[in-house]
């Protein structure tokens, strides 16, 4: 870890006051100090901001808002959380450890950068760490890696299970910078990496993000998160699928769909969606909806079976809700 | 009869932190070590740009190929066939990635990481031969080395044509598996705290044997044995990672004799996998030629790794099934450009037992017959050679109690067969047999004034129970409670008998080892406190012909008084003895057993294989300590199956990097992947092995283990993977 200095912030205000060229934000530390220690990251100066009041979990008239500073375990076990968006529980309580869950916070989980073993090791090139450097997961270990959304300069899986599940809710970001506030679609605040796999978000500099609002739907009542992974708890997703379906009469009317662990940003599928609507909830149904959810996928030489392992982790997660 | 069970005497001082391992030590003027490894696997270090580093605050040495502390020698013995023989430092010259490049010597711990990591090392790198992959091809017999049997071709008989052999059986299978490579992660990292005084080394490491590590580091700082003193009370986990001596303890003990002060050097997490020793890849192929009514015929098996140091034939193939006609052999892929192998829990045994376990359940399933009666069919009652007869040997008890607690006869014939929902449910068996020896050794026994005895040993306890062992079997031998036995082990300066017994805690054999020279020091001690009582002045027995000793009290011409009260009447700091236990009775061979039965749960649609219920029934003698019995079978059980669940060194051919070198990545079972473990022991006590009857358990849990998973894979799917590890991508259908 490279010398640093430090500052303590009690609001948004001094928090963003205290920002500058090369600061790093601390919230519950999980993955900042991870990547410090590995001097994957050397910020100059850092703004801990585990005392601003980014707080609350709340029904409002755009949906619920959680905060930014809320811990991934209290979030987790809300009711406001637990019964309405299954999904988003689930996600939450299959991600990392409870040590981690207890520390770690929403806003910082939605920031948190990706698991390429290459990105982790500064003594390797990658291009997302140290522009135009090369990526040698390309070629290298790249079993867990994308296969959707990549480029040649950058085949990392975006990490969170939380943004998989955000996504399928299409929920909102509020964002809070020099500029004042601002929101923006989960959805499009990641970036993909084309050329420029360094910008992974639309985050400007010194901006925080205060909290998420995901929009009120009732029938995600019926929704889930099913992780598949190589141990059954702390591991990050070889495929994971968020899924929410609205049935009536035995007939799908509506259904979300989005899938981590695949994609180098959480991976909405709206023609899974769009094949599952007006059909019967039933297997036959999931199995043909979900015959060209990898389309368009670019498997490498150690993760091959991941197009597979996509079409049935959503097939299920949709067999659970129709259980 | 309720078996003896006590709680560690270890466990207080570990859960509160009272317990100080290696790392814990804090000496006055201790300077901090921190490693800088090499991120090239082969070529050669032009260059090192220090003066940042030296320019950091609180740097007090910075140690590089040229500018190295003095080694007087290297390492040699057994040493020198299980360990890294070039010391560390000892050239530019680079062999494999994460070798040692410099040491940082600092004031503090981060002073030290921080300077190390200002370092710029300017490399002439050449393309690695880091892939055990292409290097099997190319394979050749490993070279003999006196006195050890590993890599030696076995042939019964000597002129044994195997090939026709199997030719001429009724039914043949020929499979091959492949293992990756395994590293020990114990919790705690290789660390040394070395002091110099008057010419002598004091040095707190973590070892599974303080006399041979104390051996060692004598040979390679080049000062006597007896000036080297090794204190390892505590070891958070060695696996056989901590049973020879790596570069992290030379390079303290040199660095604080150059420096005059006291060193540390703690290991980092992602320097353990490489700079101290790692289970080799290995890749096994079995023929086996069989008679249709199971009765084996013919078994060829053949093994490739990257070194001699684990010898699955040798050590597994020999001593589980009955065949006429044997052949194993094993080549080594020497020259690669990896880090140095070692011996790992159960080596030779545990990749031995997956492949030969595995490729029975083949059979059987060849054959059509139950996979516990085909290893019935062919029981083995002696030893392949010479014919011994085995000193004790239940396991044909451990597959019937095993097959009966743990519901067998529910097992679906037909893979695939039984479901429940979305799951996939199978059940697999495997068996596991493990050499119990045993070496002569010495304890000391010693009568105290304040009512307590001492029991002490040269061994170690990493982890496995070792100090309870001792107290409760001081408490037996001298007829006083545990609470009054001082155990002192993890210290080269106790006694031990010699070349026999100086490596300490390995191969499961430091209970069978260390208990019954404890009796017989009981014995003696006994004897030269009742002649103190008998003679010394100040004794109220003095002058006495008939003095006993029973429950610590001493008895004699009508009188009686305790050992503590006359030890203090007659101003004695203590009376002991030392005592070493018989040779082994020749005549049988010794062997520990065990039967697994595992269940595992495969997802119909994503494959993950989970594990839902497992039994082991064990036999392995007298279990002196049923407490510390079991959560050594149950660790070992788990240890086996991470092999099969998750585990697994990813070495980059191209470059020679281990991928996944830290926790994070390399994954080890967590609490999640396990279950409630039934483990039963049978109780059949081997007294040809020791009067305390006790055979060796460490290792046993470990072998089989992963066999008795992928059988069970199998049953539930249908899919035989002979790749470990079994991840969900390999049960895709």
């Amino acid at each position: 870890m490279r010398p640093y200095t430090y500052a303590a912030a009690r609001s948004v205000g001094e928090a963003l006051e205290r920002a500058g060229d090369g600061s790093a934000y601390l919230a519950g530390g999980t993955t900042l100090v991870d990547l410090m220690k590995l001097e994957v990251v050397s910020p100059a100066h850092v703004v801990d901001i585990t005392a601003v009041p980014l707080r609350g979990i709340r029904r409002g008239p755009r949906g619920l808002f959680i905060g930014a500073m809320e811990r991934m375990a209290d979030v987790a076990g809300h009711h406001l959380v637990a019964e309405p968006y299954p999904v988003v529980a689930e996600a939450l309580r299959q991600s990392a450890s409870p040590q981690i869950r207890n520390m770690a916070t929403i806003g910082g989980n939605l920031l948190q950068r990706t698991r390429c073993g290459y990105f982790r090791d500064p003594a390797t090139p990658c291009n997302r760490r140290e522009p135009g450097s090369g990526c040698p997961a390309v070629d290298g270990h790249n079993r867990s890696h994308a296969i959707l959304g990549t480029s040649d300069a950058c085949v990392a899986t975006h990490p969170s299970d939380l943004a998989v599940a955000l996504t399928a809710l299409d929920a909102r970001l509020s964002l809070r910078g020099a500029g004042g506030e601002r929101t923006l679609r989960l959805a499009d605040f990641y970036r993909l990496p084309g050329g420029t796999p360094h910008l992974e978000n639309e985050l400007r500099p010194g901006e925080l993000i205060t909290g998420v609002t995901v929009p009120a739907l009732p029938w995600a009542r019926r929704s889930t998160y099913v992780k598949v992974r190589d141990r059954r708890s702390y591991e990050f997703a070889l495929c994971s699928a968020a899924v929410a379906v609205h049935v009536k009469g035995g007939v799908i009317r509506e259904a979300r769909v989005a899938a981590g662990g695949v994609g180098t940003r959480p991976w909405r599928l709206p023609a899974v969606e769009e094949a599952l609507r007006g059909r019967p909830m039933r297997t036959e149904t999931f199995e043909a909806a979900v015959a060209h959810a990898a389309d368009g996928a670019r498997p490498l030489a150690r993760n091959a079976f991941k197009p597979a392992l996509l079409r049935r982790t959503i097939v299920r997660a949709l067999v659970h809700l129709a259980g | 009869m309720a078996r003896p069970s006590m709680d560690r005497i270890d466990a207080r001082a570990k859960v509160t932190g009272a317990a100080r391992y290696s790392a814990d030590h804090k000496l006055p003027g201790m300077v901090h070590g921190h490693l800088v490894t090499s991120t090239i696997a082969r070529g050669r270090v032009v260059s090192m740009d220090l003066d940042a580093a030296r320019a950091a605050g609180g740097v007090v040495e910075i140690y590089t190929p040229d500018h190295r502390p003095a080694f007087q020698g290297a390492l040699t013995g057994l040493a020198a066939v299980f360990a890294e023989t070039r010391p560390p430092l000892a050239d530019r010259e680079v062999h494999y990635h994460g070798q040692i490049v410099a040491l940082v010597l600092a004031e503090t711990v981060e002073q030290a990481r921080d300077a190390a990591a200002l370092i710029r090392v300017t490399y002439e790198a050449q393309p690695p031969n880091s892939s055990f992959e292409d290097a099997k091809e190319h394979a050749v017999s490993p070279p003999s080395v006196p006195g050890l049997p590993l890599g030696v071709p076995i042939k019964e008989p000597e002129n044994v044509d195997i090939k026709a052999a199997l030719a001429a059986s009724e039914v043949t299978i020929e499979r091959t598996y492949e293992i990756p490579p395994r590293h020990h992660s114990m919790m705690e990292p290789h660390a040394a705290v070395a002091v110099w005084q008057d010419g002598r080394l004091t040095i707190y490491s973590g070892t599974q044997g303080p006399a041979a590590h104390a051996m060692e580091l004598s040979g390679v700082l080049g000062v006597e044995q007896a000036d080297v003193h090794v204190i390892s009370p505590y070891v958070g986990g060695g696996f056989g990672g901590k049973a020879f001596t790596w570069a992290p303890a030379m390079l303290a003990a040199a660095a604080a004799r150059e420096l005059g002060r006291p060193v540390k050097v703690v290991t980092g997490r992602e320097q353990l996998f490489t700079v101290t020793g790692h289970r080799a890849a290995s890749s096994q192929t079995f023929a086996l030629g069989a008679r249709r009514d199971g009765r084996l015929n013919a078994i060829e098996h053949a093994t490739i790794s990257q070194s001699l140091g684990e010898d699955p034939g040798y050590r597994t193939t020999p001593k589980y099934y009955a065949a006429p006609n044997v052949h194993i052999s094993m080549k080594i892929t020497p020259g690669l450009d990896l880090p140095t192998a070692t011996i790992m829990r159960a080596p030779g045994d545990e990749s031995g037992s997956f492949a030969l376990e595995c490729v029975m359940d083949e059979l059987a399933e060849e054959l059509g017959m139950d996979p516990i009666e085909l290893r019935m069919r062919n029981y083995l009652e002696s030893t392949l050679k010479g014919k011994l007869p085995y000193s004790s040997k239940h396991l044909d008890e451990c597959y019937r109690v095993g097959a009966e607690r743990f519901g067998w006869s529910r097992r679906g014939e037909r893979p695939g067969a039984v479901t429940d929902g979305e799951w996939q449910v199978g059940m697999g068996m495997a068996t596991a047999v493990l050499d119990a020896g045993r070496a002569p050794t010495t304890v000391r026994v010693a009568f105290r004034p304040n009512g307590t005895a001492t029991v002490g040993n040269a061994t170690s306890d990493a982890g496995t129970g070792m100090w309870t062992v001792m107290a409760m079997t001081g408490a037996r031998a001298l007829g006083l409670p545990a609470d009054r036995i001082r155990p002192a082990l993890g210290d080269s300066a106790l006694p031990f008998a010699g070349s026999s017994d100086i490596y300490g805690a390995v191969g499961s054999a430091a209970t069978a080892t260390v208990t019954p020279a404890i009796l017989t020091a009981a014995r003696e001690a006994i004897a030269k406190l009742a002649e103190h009582a008998a003679t010394a002045e100040g004794s109220p027995l003095r002058g006495a012909d008939d003095v006993r000793y029973a429950e610590g009290r001493l008895t004699g011409g009508g009188k009686a008084v305790t050992f503590g009260e006359l030890l203090t009447l007659t101003g004695t700091a203590e009376v002991g003895a030392q005592g070493t236990s018989a040779d082994l009775d020749t005549t049988h061979a010794y062997a520990s057993y065990a039967a697994h039965f595992c269940e595992v749960r495969v997802n119909r649609w994503t494959g993950e294989p989970l594990l839902s219920r497992f039994t082991t029934v064990v036999d392995a003698g007298a279990i002196l300590n049923a407490k510390t019995a079991r959560g050594q079978i149950t660790g070992g059980v788990l240890f086996g199956l991470a092999a099969a669940m998750c585990e697994e060194g990813r070495v980059e051919g191209a470059t020679g990097r281990i991928s996944n070198a830290n926790l994070a990545d390399y994954l080890l079972p967590v609490n999640a992947d396990t279950v409630e473990f039934d483990v039963h022991f049978l109780d059949h006590p081997d007294t040809r092995l020791s009067p305390t009857g006790a055979r060796g358990i460490g290792e046993l849990g470990t072998v089989g283990a992963a066999a008795a998973f992928a059988n069970a894979v199998h049953n539930a799917t249908g899919r035989r993977v002979r790749t470990l590890p079994i991840t969900p991508d390999k049960l895709l259908a």
